[in-house]
């Protein structure tokens, strides 16, 4: 019964911080304002609500919560899958290069077509997929991908698509391209409208969904390889099934939102402090949580001045203070 | 009877390094077999293709008859459990979760562990009386426990065979005797056949000692030197061939029977 209601809690949470965000903002609105939107959209036969409650409500606010929930989710979630599958409680989500690939992406993008964001995310999510083959595939050219092998796979590519963004910053212009290079670089759902969730929701979706389905086979891959086999894994399959889940959803994230730390590492880390590292329950819950997350650090990215911060500072500098007092109050159970 | 694992002129090779060659072993059913031999001597290249974990140059390895090649990693779990000989924590897994994961091969790719598969979890740690540790996290358990739950995890996966890769390398004196108590329990409650690895002559003796169908093979060089009855194998004469020490075979009542043991007396090394 306890668990029931924590699921139906953890399920709830992101919808209703999504909801409480309609009402968060320089413009403000009431209950009914808000509420009179959304019947509107939903086809309830109400007065028709003002466009500028219709615009601040619908074409804003929601999405924007909404892009925050998944991008939020989607980091957490394949933040832990790495953790399980790379056995190590350091790793996030960035681990195979997505985030540094799909960074090169978005400022070549920038570069080569100004700021049109249908090609900034196309780019972005390609080179960040890229960034995750290239490192597999020098994972697995010493036999069936050890994982040590993955990870420096990862680290080669992640420092190569680094210096390939240094290097097109170097050469951008200074006055339109640079600063636009340099706040993607830090992350930001400000541009948020629903064709963007369009676009980015699938893979998102579909990565979320795939680990969150195979979430016990998380337990068995972040056991030793030889064990892992003789228990009844193929290895070489779930283990790339899983990454390519992870990718899809990182990808994803981060062709919509830009680069956004601290989410897919320390996320699941309240997770385990939380539920343990069950990762039946902890992939779920992370979920849950990133999605929750971003929402709120969302809000206060938009609320903090008159002019937006960007959200990749924030997360961390809101998460760390909490992550600490966690730490204290747990005294790192879990661990 | 088909014998439960046969090997036909095993062959491995790490590039040109020939680490087992023309191997032939037959496990009956119900019996212990042991695997002894110095330090590099291929057990653990040849435990692991019997498990089909690697893949023998030459030579075939039959798992009731069938060739492992043909059958998928699915199949080889429902027919052997592995113990290994360290096994790595990444995680503070509860005790219970980590002997869930003996029961993966019975359930799909997208699938959760069922009521059922609980059920099965616990019997096996009730078998190898770790059932109180249940919610522990396994980070917290000593050496042996942990290798009781390992045992337990591989009971859970309800295979005819278990597999042992030096199961008792890490573990203390009691820890080390008990669970070879476990073992021979568990072979004498559920006829399972065990193949285990190991580094002491006095394993196979106790199992022999206990009553339990058993038997070794000495390995050297990669090769099998000998195999039968671990009172026909471990000789003194055997162990200064393979080992080039001077030992001493005892044998004393015990409450069933003869006990025998073999110690070591002296090495002929040269210190100058």
């Amino acid at each position: 019964m306890r668990r029931k209601l924590t699921a139906a809690g953890l399920v709830a949470a992101p919808f209703l911080l999504i909801f409480i965000s309609l009402f968060i903002g320089r413009y403000p609105l009431s209950v009914g304002e808000v509420t009179g939107v959304l019947g509107a959209k939903a086809g309830f036969p109400s007065p028709s609500p003002l466009p500028i409650h219709v615009n601040v409500v619908w074409d804003i606010r929601l999405p924007r919560a909404i892009l925050g929930a998944l991008v939020g989710g989607s980091l957490a979630v394949s933040g832990a899958a790495f953790q399980g599958l790379f056995r190590n409680p350091l790793v996030s989500s960035g681990i195979l290069g997505v985030s540094a690939g799909a960074g090169f992406g978005a400022s070549l993008a920038i570069i080569l077509f100004g700021s049109d964001t249908f090609y900034v995310y196309a780019f972005a999510f390609c080179f960040g997929a890229l960034a995750v083959v290239l490192s597999y595939i020098i994972g697995t050219h010493y036999t069936s991908t050890p994982t040590i092998m993955l990870v420096l796979g990862g680290v080669v590519v992640s420092s190569i698509f680094s210096s390939l963004v240094s290097l097109l910053k170097y050469i951008a212009d200074p006055y339109e391209q640079l600063p636009s290079i340099v706040f993607w670089l830090m992350g930001s759902l400000a541009s948020a409208r629903f064709r963007d969730i369009a676009i980015s929701a699938v893979p998102m979706g579909i990565g979320m969904a795939g680990l969150v389905a195979m979430r016990w086979r998380i337990n068995i891959l972040s056991m030793d390889d030889r064990e892992a086999q003789a228990l009844g894994v193929n290895i070489a399959f779930v283990k790339g099934l899983a990454i390519l889940f992870a990718t899809l959803a990182t990808a994803g994230a981060v062709c919509v939102s830009g680069v956004i730390g601290w989410v897919g590492l320390v996320v699941p880390h309240i997770g385990r402090m939380l539920v343990g590292n069950d990762n039946t329950v902890l992939v779920p819950v992370s979920l849950s949580i990133g999605a929750g997350y971003l929402v709120i650090v969302d809000n206060v990215a938009r609320t903090l001045t008159g002019s937006e911060v960007p959200l990749g500072i924030l997360t961390s500098i809101i998460g760390a203070p909490f992550f600490v007092y966690l730490l204290k109050k747990t005294k790192g159970r879990g661990w | 009877m088909t014998a439960v694992i046969e090997t036909r002129k095993v062959s491995f090779s790490y590039g040109k390094l020939k680490v087992l060659e023309d191997i032939d072993l037959k496990v009956e059913e119900g019996e212990i077999f042991c695997l002894f031999g110095p330090n590099g001597c291929g057990k653990t290249t040849l435990i692991q293709c019997l498990l089909g974990i690697l893949k023998p140059s030459g030579g075939t390895v039959l798992i009731q008859g069938r060739d492992i090649k043909c059958m998928k990693t699915v199949e080889i779990a429902r027919k052997l459990a592995y113990i290994p000989q360290l096994h790595e924590k990444p995680f503070p897994y509860k005790v219970i979760d980590v002997v869930l994961m003996g029961r993966v091969s019975y359930t799909g790719l997208f699938s959760l562990p069922r009521k059922e598969d609980r059920r099965i979890a616990e019997e096996a740690l009730d078998r190898v009386g770790m059932l109180s540790f249940k919610d522990k996290p396994y980070t917290q358990l000593s050496g042996g426990e942990t290798q009781l739950v390992m045992v337990a995890r591989a009971l859970a996966q309800q295979t005819p065979v278990l597999v042992m890769d030096e199961p008792t390398a890490h573990l203390d004196f009691r820890n080390e005797l008990y669970f070879l108590e476990t073992i021979v329990h568990l072979i004498k409650e559920t006829k399972i056949t065990v193949v285990m690895a190991t580094h002491f002559p006095n394993h196979a003796f106790y199992f022999e000692n206990s009553n339990t169908a058993s038997r070794v093979a000495l390995m050297n060089e990669s090769m099998f030197y000998a195999q039968g009855r671990p009172g026909d194998v471990l000789t003194e004469r055997n162990m200064y061939d393979i080992f080039r020490i001077k030992s001493k075979l005892v044998s004393h009542k015990g409450e069933e029977g003869d006990v025998r043991h073999i110690l070591p007396i002296k090495t002929f090394a040269e210190y100058s």
